[in-house]
């Protein structure tokens, strides 16, 4: 099977997370009375829905566009991350390439091609890969997005659709605790995920995945001594 | 009803700035010097930001923090950690989680 197959297929398994998650955007959109024009534009141009879910409300509020746009970058900056993990991959690809899957970095194409990193022989066979996860994601959220938004939020709350993404996290995290000290980060991560969730603007998630590789640097460097 | 310019400013100044996060390191990959520390550092990025992902999901998700209802969650993804620590696939955690917090919550209502 050809590693663009195999990363679109990669996504299959979270469509469970992902499809509830777009048709709560998609209800958000319309609830905000957002015309279809400008929710599309939002939608395919910042391809972020965590940032779009926090902002929409903000705006509907008329809050500062410092304030708004500041909210929006801070939860998009975990972003910054994954594209220092993908950089290696990259090194060699063409610009367009570049572009393509700058635009399309979201945490679960991110995440889908950390799980199966082992798996790449070549950069290319990488690129491929998450080319395939990134068009497979790309679909699937702008085509639930675009069920949330002419029909509404129709799945009902007790199935607890929206624990769906957390889910589907706990599949891709598992595979990538190779080591204790992979774990012991994780489990760093878990707790001050707690600790700094009060953070204001919604900064504790950064600011927990910064310590946590700060931690994560430390065991490297003191391995190696 | 938001107001159109208000919108496209706000989300104009978003796609910039989101396009810049998420190009930054990827644009400029033929000229970084990538260590093997920087590349082993790499590979825990996983483990730092999924899990500050989905812990305030499930002791978070009513807007505080809140053990006693949040119970089911925790149970679920406890139960959830260990199976996929054998079952490595993610439709059969997402499967496994969502219709065990749904006859939890059953169970419990």
């Amino acid at each position: 099977m050809t590693p663009l197959k195999r990363g679109f297929l990669s996504i299959l398994p979270i469509v469970s997370g992902i499809l509830p998650f777009g048709v709560v955007m998609g209800a958000t959109f319309s609830e905000a009375q957002l015309p279809f024009w400008q929710a599309l534009f939002m939608n395919v141009a910042l391809y972020s829905g965590a940032a779009q879910l926090a902002t929409i409300p903000l705006m509907k509020l008329k809050t500062a566009v410092f304030v708004v746009v500041g909210t929006g970058l801070i939860i998009n900056i975990r972003f910054l991350l994954y594209s220092a993990a993908l950089a290696p991959y990259m090194q060699k690809a063409p610009w367009w390439i570049k572009v393509f899957c700058s635009f399309t970095l979201t945490d679960q194409s991110y995440a889908a091609m950390s799980a199966h990193s082992d798996s790449f022989e070549t950069n290319e066979d990488a690129i491929r890969f998450y080319l395939g996860s990134a068009l497979g994601m790309f679909f699937f959220w702008h085509s639930s997005t675009l069920i949330g938004y002419v029909f509404g939020n129709i799945a009902p709350a007790s199935l607890n659709l929206d624990y769906a993404v957390p889910l589907s996290f706990v599949a891709l995290l598992i595979p990538s605790l190779k080591t204790n000290n992979h774990k012991l980060v994780a489990l760093v991560s878990s707790l001050l995920s707690l600790l700094l969730y009060p953070m204001p603007l919604r900064t504790g998630l950064i600011t927990t995945a910064l310590i946590s590789i700060g931690v994560a640097w430390v065991l490297i460097k003191r391995r190696k001594v | 009803m938001i107001e159109q310019n208000y919108f496209l400013t706000n989300t104009l100044l978003m796609i910039i700035g989101t396009v810049c996060i998420r190009g930054s390191f990827i644009a400029f990959a033929s000229r970084l010097k990538i260590t093997p520390i920087t590349r082993e550092l790499f590979t825990f990025i996983p483990a730092a930001i999924l899990p500050a992902i989905f812990i305030p999901a499930t002791f978070f998700h009513q807007g505080q923090l809140d053990l006693i209802a949040g119970k089911e969650r925790f149970i679920v993804l406890l139960i959830c950690l260990g199976a996929t620590y054998f079952i490595r696939n993610t439709l059969f955690c997402v499967g496994l989680g969502l219709s065990l917090l749904y006859t939890l919550h059953a169970l419990t209502a």
